[in-house]
């Protein structure tokens, strides 16, 4: 029992960190970004390239992952869903291909076969008979720091306070002064930096393959879909609802199963309220 | 229904074209045109919803695979005949469909294709685990029946399930049911205010995708013999149909037809040059580059070129 519950908390933490950067990308363009799970398989390839193959300092690799999801998030903004405009159907379409793009990329590169991450702090400790890796101790932890400093700086700052003004009305925000497609860039390039430091951490979790972004991308959707369209808070208590369940069925009944419920719950919560649990907030 | 002499000479053109390529072609050509027959019927049946009413579905693969699946355990678990087999597959595929329609009727947009996809994901999780007595878990089924032997039969079967299927959705797109179709992709409140109910126009669009999808998968588990959850219920694939929809032109026949066989064969040829994955790669970025710039596809600059060509003629 304790032991589900403390995996469960460090599995949430985990899923936390990895859909908030596709909630805020859905809260303030209102688009999905199918090409979400690919920043986070390019950033654990990122950090396994520079601190495991060149031998760098882990915190270099981490820096590195994180600068390039910030990259990628720009340009996916400036390319691709700049130049369709806000059509949400083609932005799905085109961010899916360019998921299997990236996918074939990482293929070319990195070869088809699956990579062990060492983990990034090595250790050990029991924790009420459950043995918890330091590793993913140090995950949640680091989640749950970046989730408060993101509620603290999109609360506090202009900046944030700008975000949210563009994700409730950006015709609004444009005739207070703020440019909507300045706070999209940066939003776009804060939730790809989330999505690579997410990335590193669940490839710490589980491994590093081409097809690795397929689980993370459906976690994300499902809090997404049920917690509300892109309300932080709602993001973090679905996130343990989907952590919690896929933890609970692991134990109790198979662990094959442990995606089927995720997939129950985001059918079940669209078509019977497709506003979300939570329903719709502002970040 | 505007039928002009010039259809019927492109139609049988293409038709008595197709028949005849064996006497020219070898057979590891044949081999490949078989995989493009069935990826346009597929491409074809995405089109008739995802084309024509603007609902993205980004589950196909569910559809096609259910249609798989049940003539697959019909045939190799409880010897049944494949003149039954078939039907109850696309029967099945086609109850499966009215599954999806359920939510669909409600939701739109990028939920729709979100439901889709989950309903995709979660098959291939059950699969693999309820009853692996029946669908071989993870691992599939092999030694299936196959219908026919050789590339030549192969090619002709499945030419003419992929004709057939073209030349009835063409017509079907030249009624009224199409042009209404086409409609609600374009605005489907105005449709509604026109006095026709979307919803038994949709429910109609989704069952005759269903129908397809169902029929083609099935066909194509009897012609490889075999089938595995993870190439069946996969993005890749998904990708693939999506793509050779897109590529071609979304809301024609024609286009998806082309898109297919444009697609097979560009896999094909890249195949000495670029063995494995890379291929996806030139081809993901050759789709990703042409969507972005015409989301019309091949069909449409074929049209233009020709257009400006007779233009340049005349002047």
């Amino acid at each position: 029992m304790l032991q589900i519950l403390i995996q469960g908390l460090l599995l949430s933490g985990l899923y936390a960190l990895i859909a908030m950067g596709f909630t805020l990308i859905f809260s303030i363009g209102r688009v999905l970004n199918l090409a979400y799970g690919a920043y986070l398989m390019v950033g654990g390839y990122m950090y396994f390239w520079v601190s495991q193959t060149l031998g760098m300092p882990k915190l270099m690799g981490v820096a590195v992952a994180a600068l390039l999801g910030v990259l990628m998030g720009v340009l996916k903004y400036r390319l691709i869903v700049k130049t369709l405009k806000g059509d949400h159907v083609a932005v799905e379409i085109s961010t899916l291909i360019l998921a299997v793009v990236i996918q074939a990329g990482i293929v070319l590169v990195f070869g088809d076969s699956s990579k062990i991450l060492l983990p990034i702090v090595p250790g050990v400790i029991n924790v009420a008979g459950a043995s918890v890796t330091y590793n993913i101790l140090i995950a949640t932890l680091i989640s749950w720091a970046i989730l408060l400093g993101l509620y603290a700086f999109v609360r506090l700052t202009h900046t944030g306070r700008a975000m949210q003004a563009v994700s409730m009305d950006a015709k609004g925000a444009a005739i207070s002064g703020i440019d909507p497609d300045r706070i999209n860039l940066i939003t776009w390039g804060i939730s790809g930096a989330l999505g690579a430091l997410g990335g590193v951490f669940f490839a710490s979790y589980t491994q590093l393959s081409p097809s690795m972004w397929v689980a993370p991308l459906i976690i994300s959707v499902a809090v997404v879909i049920v917690g509300g369209i892109g309300s932080i808070i709602g993001t973090l208590v679905v996130a343990h609802i989907v952590g919690f369940l896929e933890v609970i069925v692991v134990a109790t009944l198979a662990p094959e199963l442990r995606g089927v419920f995720t997939m129950l719950l985001i059918i079940g919560v669209l078509v019977t309220r497709p506003q979300g649990l939570f329903g719709r907030e502002e970040l | 229904m505007g039928l002009r002499w010039f259809h019927y000479v492109l139609w049988g053109g293409l038709i008595s074209g197709m028949f005849l390529l064996p006497q020219v072609v070898s057979n590891g050509t044949l081999r490949t045109m078989i995989f493009a027959n069935y990826l346009a019927i597929f491409a074809i049946s995405w089109d008739v919803l995802s084309g024509r009413t603007g609902y993205v579905s980004f589950g196909h693969p569910f559809l096609i695979g259910i249609g798989a699946y049940t003539t697959a355990i019909l045939t190799k678990r409880f010897d049944v005949p494949v003149e039954i087999s078939i039907p109850v597959a696309v029967v099945v595929t086609m109850i499966a469909g009215l599954l999806v329609l359920l939510p669909a009727l409600r939701i739109r947009g990028s939920y729709f294709a979100l439901v889709t996809l989950a309903f995709m994901e979660l098959l291939y999780q059950l699969v693999q685990v309820i009853r692996p007595d029946l669908t071989g878990g993870t691992r599939g089924m092999s030694g299936i029946q196959t219908l026919t032997r050789g590339a030549a039969n192969g090619y002709y079967l499945s030419t003419a399930l992929m004709l057939s299927v073209a030349v009835s959705m063409w017509l079907l797109m030249k009624t009224r049911i199409g042009t209404a179709l086409a409609a609600i992709g374009m605005n489907e409140e105005s449709v509604r205010g026109s006095g026709l109910s979307t919803t038994r126009l949709k429910a109609f669009a989704f069952l005759t995708s269903a129908l397809i999808a169902g029929l083609g998968g099935a066909f194509y588990v009897h012609y490889l013999g075999s089938l595995a959850p993870r190439a069946l219920f996969d993005i890749n694939f998904l990708f693939t149909i999506i793509v050779a929809a897109l590529l071609g032109g979304t809301s024609t026949i024609i286009g998806p037809m082309i898109g297919a066989f444009f697609m097979t064969f560009l896999l094909e040829y890249l195949r000495p040059v670029l063995p494995g994955a890379e291929r996806y790669f030139v081809y993901g970025a050759i789709a990703l580059l042409l969507y972005m710039y015409q989301p019309k596809g091949l069909v449409e600059l074929a049209q233009r070129g020709f257009q400006r060509l007779r233009k340049g003629g005349l002047a």
